[in-house]
């Protein structure tokens, strides 16, 4: 493919996305919608694991803190615009992530992700504690949703589900736009070479915790950004979808079965993920039965996920051209 | 004894009974992942197996005894089963790809329970012999809640024996070192490995039939179970057995003190632990570096 | 002057029994709008919930929403049961007279997987795709909180039959588009105080042990009020909050032993109700405990007579004893009976025993619904509500429920039932075999609690 069709195609790719919920209306422009938030979910945790090979099983904290950020930002701060509400989710991942990061970033492998699972079920289970707070269970819900505004130029009104399409979309694309941007800047190639052989970017003079904590910190605000836009989207928090063992889990599970290590596989897998529960919930009660299923077949019969079947694809494409 | 040196009393026993059980579910995650270095996520969904097969058994045979002791044996060959045709072909992508194999293998495990026996929670009747209480110094306490306790000491010391005082443990401890080495002396490495396997979904087994009769049977008890059994092993070390028996006591104890004194709190002092304990040793009290 | 003083007698205890009357406010206001008709009860042994008959065309459409995979689907099966054994009522009947048409009733299953996030999904599809007229849930708060905000959004009728928090419909909660027809956490932990502290007068000491989060803590909250009101001189000696899906209850059991309590309060449902009584009795605690879902006759059976004696359920779908009172009760109960022989698994157990208790309450309130659908000769959600507010509806079980108009909450009398073995179950049971179950204690002496006695919380900003 050359430049040309690369673009043409990514025009064609916005367009789509653009008219989309006036093809498919409110229903399927919302599965649209929690599928963008769980792609930008999975790729800040492809951040820690893809790139820098760090598994964490416990990512939703910063998804979690972000939309609890939100949402208490929202209840208690009257009058607060959307950005600003955004922002406050980010900012808590980001403090978060900073109290976190110097304590984690010394291990990695197993102890790197089972610490993560105890700092993420503290969370879950102080969430569910501290009811004043949180809401417990039933969590913060019903809070006022802010207009997207320009003072004096435009009002959008946010709690449209057409309209809060744009705005969440926008955000969501924007921030995997910088995410990719981020891998390829020289500081991404060295997060890069952390993963492939961190001694070799200790002895060539670059200091290995501090380069996984400035991808630690990132990826927990990206994750936080994601929240955030949940927080808004659901009008709800609750601690089990927050902070839940499977909040953590599943973004694990679309980053395999997309395609860990590439930019697009978490983006595959919360789509491919996105299709299934659309599907099997309609079809029959064995939601569980199917996506063990595919879990393991995936795992069994192609590891490297939905991108890597598609490079494979690709090569043998190529190389029968070429023969 | 004087009723309150009593209910204190009770308490330590709970928690020790308590710990057991969860010494028994977490003492087969630990021996696989020590042994294997899998982590095996579906750990909890052959404990849930085994407690619908002991219920199944007892319903057939009004054996409980028959139950504990077939059970766990039927759960132990769908691990090695598991492992044999699945866990050893993704072996090859690592962790990341065991982790993703047993979540899905305890996903369909899930489904496949409620396919066969039904959403109900299911009860498991313990033997005659067990019920009642018994007198200890003028304290009436249950007689299968100390049936657990001996019954898990046992398993231990067997285990335990095995494991350091046999050449079999010997063979079995090298291959966990250096398999390519006792592989070249000319032992069949994934044969042992597939043994650990089953040994370790054995005790999972157990563990499920045992606590049976306590709780019902139903589709959440993996869940239910699932969590505290992975502290356990987190907090205690992956691979140690002596820190999975130690923390599965100080777990049980916590749970049961927690309760008395701090009642508000119980749910997350375990978690507090935990926290605290890694951030002190990464890898668990009783872990080694990688 | 003999006479003189007769009279006198008689005028007095008329107009005090007149006062007595007047007190007792409900007796107009209570009396029905609508009634269960028997006379129109179809043949329904051909109902099965495995093979449901799925009428075609334009219907009068319900959606369930509850869990059916994961570990609860349990509960959505209980619910299928129930909301599809009314809609096949009411299907044989010929179906209902609706904006002009004669309208069959369908049955959706929305598997929210107990999670809010899928909850909120799958309510939206069903509005938005499926076109349902009627959202009809489910327990848990949490999650009935997000089916009444999307009816809300979308001006659907929400039907919550299964949560039981006062709270869903207070303040910023309450949507006009949700009805709660079950009876809520205050006229429960109310009635418990009152059968303690005014019917039954014995036991003072009581524990409260209920799941740590808002559900547990309302139960808490109500059965504290209560014994302010009812029992004054009562003493509660223990509070506790476990958390859910607890493993072991032997501590807090333990605490509960020492603390002197006679009886224990709980709000627990399954499978905590179940493994709280079990180790407790294992444990060799006898003491009773009042409770609303300790009921499953599954587990009871297994604890046995002897271990579930004394138990004290509130429940609102029955009335005082005896359960049946004429040959058309009979009649339904036996149509339910007679049916569930075929049923094939999962609803062939002993849970589908009886059309009573929290089935017969499920099941009530699907025929009420649909009581107001055929009121309203519509399923516009405006007519629906006009013909809701301050209806009065008997279901199949003579008891009468009103819809109370200001906050959408059900008002009716509760029963609190104790439980004795199977030989002295026939003064509530009083058709053949002449026991509910024969392993297991179950309701013997039921006690009415009245309306005024247990009505649920207003909130002063709805309920001027």
């Amino acid at each position: 493919m050359n430049k040309k069709t690369k673009s043409l195609l990514w025009i064609a790719g916005a367009l789509f996305l653009l008219i989309y919920p006036r093809l498919f209306g409110i229903y399927y422009a919302n599965i649209v919608v929690t599928f963008a938030v769980y792609a930008l979910f999975a790729s800040s945790l492809n951040l820690l694991l893809g790139f820098t090979g760090l598994l964490s099983f416990g990512h939703a904290m910063y998804f979690g803190t972000g939309a609890y950020g939100t949402a208490l930002a929202l209840t208690h701060i009257p009058g607060l615009p959307l950005i600003p509400a955004v922002l406050a989710g980010l900012l808590a991942s980001l403090v978060l992530a900073l109290c976190i990061a110097p304590l984690v970033v010394r291990v990695s492998g197993n102890a790197f992700a089972m610490m993560h699972m105890a700092f993420g079920q503290l969370m879950f289970v102080l969430a569910l504690k501290l009811r004043d707070v949180t809401g417990g269970e039933d969590g913060i819900g019903g809070f006022d949703i802010p207009p997207f505004s320009i003072p004096g130029v435009i009002s959008l009104d946010m709690t449209d589900p057409i309209l809060f399409y744009y705005f969440a979309m926008t955000v969501i694309i924007g921030s995997l736009w910088l995410l990719w941007f981020f891998t390829k800047t020289p500081f991404g190639q060295i997060m890069v070479a952390v993963r492939d052989n961190a001694k070799r970017v200790d002895y060539l003079g670059y200091r290995v915790p501090h380069t996984k904590a400035v991808v630690y910190v990132i990826a927990g605000c990206f994750a936080g950004v994601a929240g955030s836009i949940y927080a808004l989207f659901q009008n709800l928090v609750a601690a089990y979808d927050a902070y839940g063992i499977l909040t953590s889990f599943v973004p694990v599970m679309m980053t395999m079965v997309g395609g860990v290590g590439q930019f697009f596989g978490p983006i595959y897998g919360a789509a491919i993920f996105g299709l299934i529960d659309e599907f099997t919930t309609r079809f029959t009660d064995r939601v569980e039965l199917v996506l063990g299923l595919v879990l393991v077949l995936v795992i069994m019969y192609a590891p490297y996920g939905f991108a890597g079947f598609i490079t494979k694809m690709r090569l043998r494409w190529a190389a029968r051209k070429a023969a | 004894m004087d009723a309150s040196v009593a209910m204190y009393v009770a308490q330590g026993i709970h928690g020790l009974a308590y710990g057991m059980i969860l010494f028994l579910v977490a003492s087969g995650l630990t021996l696989i992942f020590g042994m294997m270095g899998v982590l095996n996520l579906a750990h909890a969904a052959f404990f849930m197996l085994s407690a619908y097969f002991g219920y199944q058994m007892l319903a057939w045979t009004g054996s409980f005894w028959l139950a504990l002791l077939v059970a766990p044996v039927l759960t132990a060959v769908f691990g090695i089963l598991m492992e044999r045709f699945l866990l050893k072909k993704v072996h090859a992508f690592g962790h990341m790809g065991e982790l993703i194999l047993t979540v899905g293998v305890s996903l369909i495990v899930l489904d496949g329970v409620k396919a066969v026996w039904g959403t109900e929670s299911l009860p498991l009747k313990m033997p005659p012999i067990l019920e009642g209480l018994v007198q200890i110094g003028g304290m009436q306490y249950p007689i299968y809640r100390l049936f657990i306790i001996a019954m898990a000491l046992m398993l231990l010391a067997i285990l335990s024996l095995v494991l350091y005082k046999t050449r079999l443990g010997m063979v079995v401890r090298a291959a966990v070192s250096d398999a390519e080495m006792v592989n070249a002396l000319g032992i069949n490495v994934p044969l042992v490995f597939m043994c650990v396997f089953g040994v370790g979904t054995w005790m999972a087994g157990v563990a499920g039939v045992a606590i049976a009769p306590i709780l019902t049977v139903f589709p959440g008890l993996a869940d239910q179970m699932g969590m505290d059994a992975f502290v356990v092993v987190v907090v205690g070390g992956f691979g140690s057995l002596g820190g999975a028996f130690l923390v599965s006591i100080i777990g049980g104890l916590i749970s049961s003190y927690g309760v008395q004194f701090l009642s508000q709190y119980a749910a997350v002092l375990m978690f507090v632990f935990m926290a605290v304990a890694l951030a002190i040793k990464p890898m668990g009290l009783f872990g080694e570096r990688e | 002057m003999k006479t003189m003083k007769r009279l006198l007698a008689v005028t007095i205890f008329l107009s005090l029994m007149g006062l007595l009357l007047a007190s007792a406010v409900p007796a107009e206001e209570m009396k029905p709008k609508a009634t269960f008709d028997f006379n129109k009860f179809p043949d329904m042994s051909d109902f099965d919930p495995n093979q449901p008959v799925e009428p075609g065309g334009d219907t009068i459409k319900i959606a369930i929403v509850a869990s059916f995979s994961g570990p609860a689907a349990a509960v959505g099966e209980i619910y299928y049961a129930c909301v599809a054994w009314a809609a096949h009522t009411i299907n044989k009947q010929g179906g209902l007279m609706v904006d002009g048409k004669k309208k069959m009733v369908q049955v959706f299953k929305a598997d929210g997987q107990s999670k809010p996030d899928v909850t909120k999904k799958v309510t939206e599809r069903m509005i938005l795709q499926e076109n349902v007229d009627f959202l009809w849930g489910t327990n848990g708060s949490h999650l009935q909180k997000v089916i009444n905000q999307v009816a809300d959004k979308y001006k659907k009728i929400s039907v919550n039959a299964a949560s039981l928090s006062d709270e869903l419909q207070e303040g910023q909660d309450f949507s006009r588009y949700s009805f709660m027809t079950t009876f809520s956490t205050e006229q429960i932990g109310r009635t418990a105080a009152y059968y303690y502290g005014q019917v039954r007068k014995k036991e003072k000491k009581f524990y409260i042990l209920c799941q740590d989060y808002l559900f547990g803590h309302s139960m808490a909250e109500a059965f504290k009020k209560g014994i302010k009101e009812y029992y004054p001189e009562a003493e509660i000696v223990g509070e506790d909050y476990h958390k859910l899906f607890l493993t072991d209850f032997a501590p807090y059991l333990t605490k509960i032993k020492a603390s002197g309590a006679e009886v224990v309060y709980t709000g627990d449902w399954i499978p905590d109700a179940a493994n709280l009584l079990k180790q407790a009795r294992q444990m060799g605690i006898t003491l009773p405990f009042v409770d609303i879902f300790m009921n499953e006759p599954r587990f009871l059976v297994e604890v046995g007579i002897e271990g579930t004696k004394g138990l004290v359920n509130i429940g609102q779908y029955g009335i005082g004893n005896p359960a049946f009172r004429n040959e058309e009760q009979i009649k339904y109960h036996k149509a339910w009976q007679n049916a569930r022989t075929k049923w094939k698994a999962p609803y062939d157990t002993v849970l589908y025993t009886h059309p009573s208790g929290n089935i017969g309450a499920y099941i009530t309130s699907v025929y009420w619904l649909l009581s107001v659908v055929e009121r309203a000769a519509s399923t516009d959600p405006d007519k629906i509500i006009k013909v809701w507010e301050d209806d009065v509806y008997q279901g199949p079980s003579g008891n009468v429920y009103k819809m109370r108009a200001c906050d959408h909450k059900q008002i009716g009398l509760l029963t609190v039932q104790e439980y004795v073995p199977p030989e002295e179950q026939k003064q509530s049971y009083n058709i053949p075999p002449y026991y509910w179950f024969k392993d297991c204690s179950n309701a013997g002496p039921v006690h009415e609690v009245p309306i005024e006695k247990n009505l649920p919380k207003a909130d002063p900003t709805l309920c001027k």
